[in-house]
């Protein structure tokens, strides 16, 4: 923006409030997204997800039900009728964040690619008929819980430690730099130290989106993000209208600082699909010609997004169902793709998994992890256990609660204890009582059913020595293991464990079973 | 133990295990050791009396004191379950250090399940609410290495605020175990290890016997309120489950724990840990030579 020499009115400070709310809002919502130790979450940690409607249309289209808590966003969808597109300019904290970014330059020049974030949306939306649940990858909302839980906010935590680390043994006040740190690590960082595979790209990703504020303001609002196309498609039927008195001079001054490139200076040509309501023209506007209201004559360019255009991206949506699912089909049945417990079965599960990284975040081990290529190119950044980083927790039903779109369903206690996520085996050239004569029980110890999953088979072993020693060689009951992986993680034998789970025996599946 | 704390970690520090400890285990070990078993249905009040049957609480906590209470918070389960401590009879632990004017007074434990859930699952978190504790998580920064010279183990990163502290309590609960058949006082030491503790069960009876070389608490105190006859260490079914309504209380771990055997149908020796123990010296299993006082209340 302009600086301080701009004069600015009471509603463009109100905008700004609203803004800078709305981002701490999401901000304090993405750190409560932890476990504190009770059964459930205290605030809607999901509040922005719940009130979006691309993913409540993407997702009836791709599994014909509603997410979650759908209510939510048909009020996003009233409110846009009414008002226009004032979420992007007063509510969405990536497009605060990118006009925090963009404010860094001055001027930028404009492109007309605006059409691309239409065509984007048409391309998604006819991939989510047809069942292809690609939203998630550009929705902005999933995008943003996406790359800060599971890049930047690690980053940031990481960084804090080691700083911490090295105040402490280098600076002038240790203590009172380590009792920061303490206090820091008991609110606003995480409580275990998250990693996540991918944190380079998702981090990567998302700097180039921020980064794009300097080529052009908002570049991501303006041209690419596919939210922004639905809900100014729906703001051009909206009944707050911007309307320029006779004493415009056409002078220029609001196109300058239009942050949505709705074409402020052209009068009847506004574009009312890209404007953000966000007020920079009223206060430009040096005649003071601008006013919005709701009784305005209706004046705005047409809409001409092209006729092949979108029947281009019309057919790449529907040709690109197939090309994804060609690729490779061995990578639908990798043995280590460990859904949440609760995940619906394959198919239906990436019909609707929108990526957001909710149930990476809160995993109060952190072993949900995003996939790269493991569940196929469709299933980019979904969710898959990985023990050797954090176990599915025996009590723990948070995925299940914060995930959007039901996904991984939302299961009691008593219900979750009942779901088997996988199968846990014993790699006995590497188990020590099995291979190497040497007394061990961490997995029996640690596994959780009530009834215990690992049992003993005692036997009499012979040692090198002609010592004769009784041993509790483990062995898992394939109708009791759940597959939770805890038996992996603590397994001693460190690097390849001698026990790990694979997904065979998952509950969700009819086909992916052992037993009769 | 005459000494405190801080002086007897220094102290074995400073010249070996080997040198410094037959002075302080006869104290500990020695002739006319005393077992307080208390029965009944409150178990912060057989908590109480079994103290008191001792000698009272100032017997081993003075004004000023630092005092570290240990119990077992290893597992993400509810009280009823009978796998971590009795919240009860922690916090009635707790109330009596307070009382008896201790500056501080720290719970902790390394759990096995999430940290956060262990705290507030097992009721401990609340139980100590209304009281001046700190109940805090483990710091994995603040693990130091201790040398004990064991016969399993030659050292081990031990948790600071247990090696520094003045006094120390040992709260844990009499269940059942895989591969140590029981789990009670001595067991409930692996606590406070940190590094990659898993790889004791190699040699577990020993590296336990080990570890009491330089954990040497003030007061043992086994909660049997409920004790886990199977499944364990972290149960889950109420079938394994048996109320007992009753509370040890004793200054000699060999001691406590032989008598916690018993309420399993055992004999303090049939414990490899027990056994290894004893032989060291560190304690009697034999409960013949054992003052029992037995409390109704």
């Amino acid at each position: 923006m302009s600086g301080s020499r701009r004069r600015r009115g009471w509603l463009t400070y109100a905008r700004m409030a609203s803004q800078g709310g709305f981002l701490i809002l999401f901000l304090y919502l993405l750190a409560e997204t932890q476990s504190k130790g009770e059964d459930t979450l205290g605030p809607p940690v999901r509040l922005f997800l719940d009130f979006d409607p691309l993913i409540l249309l993407s997702t009836l289209l791709s599994s014909h039900s509603a997410p979650v808590a759908f209510y939510l966003s048909i009020v996003l969808i009233a409110i846009t009728l009414a008002l226009g597109r004032v979420f992007c300019g007063w509510a969405c904290p990536l497009g605060t964040l990118n006009n925090m970014a963009a404010s860094l330059r001055r001027r930028t020049a404009g492109h007309d690619w605006h059409r691309v974030k239409y065509l984007l949306l048409v391309f998604l939306l006819v991939s989510s008929l047809f069942t292809l649940q690609l939203t998630g990858l550009l929705d902005p909302i999933s995008f943003l819980i996406r790359s800060l839980s599971l890049s930047i906010y690690p980053a940031l935590n990481h960084a804090a430690g080691a700083a911490s680390g090295l105040l402490y043994e280098h600076g002038p006040a240790p203590s009172l730099t380590d009792s920061i740190y303490l206090w820091l690590k008991g609110g606003l960082l995480p409580f275990n130290e998250p990693h996540y595979r991918q944190s380079l790209l998702l981090g990567l990703l998302f700097l180039l989106v921020i980064g794009l504020n300097l080529h052009e303001r908002r570049l991501w609002c303006r041209h690419l993000c596919p939210l922004g196309a639905l809900l100014g498609l729906l703001s051009r039927r909206s009944l707050l209208r911007r309307s320029v008195s006779e004493a415009c001079t056409g002078c220029g001054a609001c196109s300058a600082l239009c942050q949505g490139a709705a074409a402020p200076d052209k009068k009847e040509l506004w574009k009312s699909e890209e404007c953000y309501y966000c007020m920079n023209c009223d206060d430009a506007c040096p005649e003071v010609a601008v006013s919005f209201g709701f009784r305005a004559e209706r004046r705005q360019a047409p809409l001409d997004l092209g006729k092949r255009r979108l029947a281009g991206a019309a057919l790449l949506g529907t040709l690109a169902v197939p090309l994804m699912r060609v690729t490779d089909v061995s990578a639908s049945v990798d043995p280590l793709l460990i859904r949440p417990p609760g995940s619906l079965f394959e198919g239906d599960f990436l019909g609707r998994c929108v990526r957001c990284g909710e149930c990476m975040k809160v995993c109060i081990t952190g072993g949900l992890q995003p996939t790269l290529l493991q569940a196929g190119p469709e299933g980019l950044w979904t969710p898959v256990l990985v023990p050797r980083i954090g176990y599915c927790e025996y009590n723990c039903t948070l995925c299940g609660q914060v995930c959007p779109t039901g996904a991984i369903k939302r299961l009691s206690r008593d219900e979750k204890v009942k779901v088997h996520i996988g199968t846990a085996m014993i790699d006995k050239g590497r188990c020590l009582p099995w291979a190497h004569g040497r007394p061990c029980i961490v997995c029996e110890e640690m596994c959780p059913t009530p009834k215990k999953a690992i049992w003993f088979q005692e036997a009499d072993v012979r040692l090198r020595d002609g010592r004769t020693v009784k041993l509790k060689p483990p062995v898992v009951d394939l109708e009791l293991c759940i597959g939770c992986g805890i038996c992996e993680k603590q397994c001693p034998v460190v690097d390849m464990p001698a026990i790990y789970v694979t997904s065979a025996g998952e509950s969700r599946s009819g086909n992916n079973r052992i037993l009769l | 133990m005459s000494m405190d704390r801080r002086g007897f970690i220094k102290l074995t520090a400073a010249a070996g295990a080997g040198l410094a400890l037959p002075g302080g285990l006869a104290i500990a070990a020695g002739k006319g050791t005393t077992l307080a078993v208390a029965k009944g249905p409150d178990p912060a009040m057989i908590t109480r009396r079994a103290v008191e049957a001792l000698g009272g609480i100032g017997k081993f906590v003075r004004k000023g004191d630092v005092v570290v209470v240990k119990p077992n918070i290893g597992w993400d389960r509810t009280p009823e379950q009978a796998a971590n401590t009795n919240p009860e009879v922690v916090a009635e632990v707790v109330r009596m250090c307070i009382e008896a004017g201790a500056k501080k007074v720290k719970v902790l434990d390394r759990t096995c399940n999430d940290p956060r859930r262990c705290y507030v699952q097992s009721g401990i978190a609340e139980a100590l609410k209304p009281l001046d504790a700190e109940l805090k998580h483990i710091d994995e920064r603040r693990f130091r290495k201790v040398k004990m010279d064991g016969r399993a183990i030659r050292e081990w990163p031990l948790y600071s605020e247990v090696l520094d502290a003045d006094r120390l309590i040992n709260v844990p609960i009499a269940k059942h175990h895989g591969l140590a058949r029981l789990t009670m006082s001595i067991k409930n030491w692996m606590g406070v290890m940190g590094g990659r503790r898993s790889a004791i069960h190699q040699k577990l009876d020993q590296a336990l016997a080990d570890l009491m070389l330089v954990i040497r608490p003030d007061l043992t105190i086994l909660d049997a309120v409920r004790i886990l006859t199977g499944n364990g260490p972290q149960g889950g079914s109420l079938k394994d489950v048996r109320k007992l309504d009753t509370v040890i209380a004793g200054t000699d771990q060999v001691a406590v724990d032989s008598y916690g055997a018993t309420l399993f149908g055992l004999k303090g020796r049939d414990l490899g840990y027990v056994a290894a123990a004893e032989d060291m010296g560190l304690g009697t299993s034999d409960l013949s030579a054992v003052r029992i006082m037995e409390i109704k209340a």
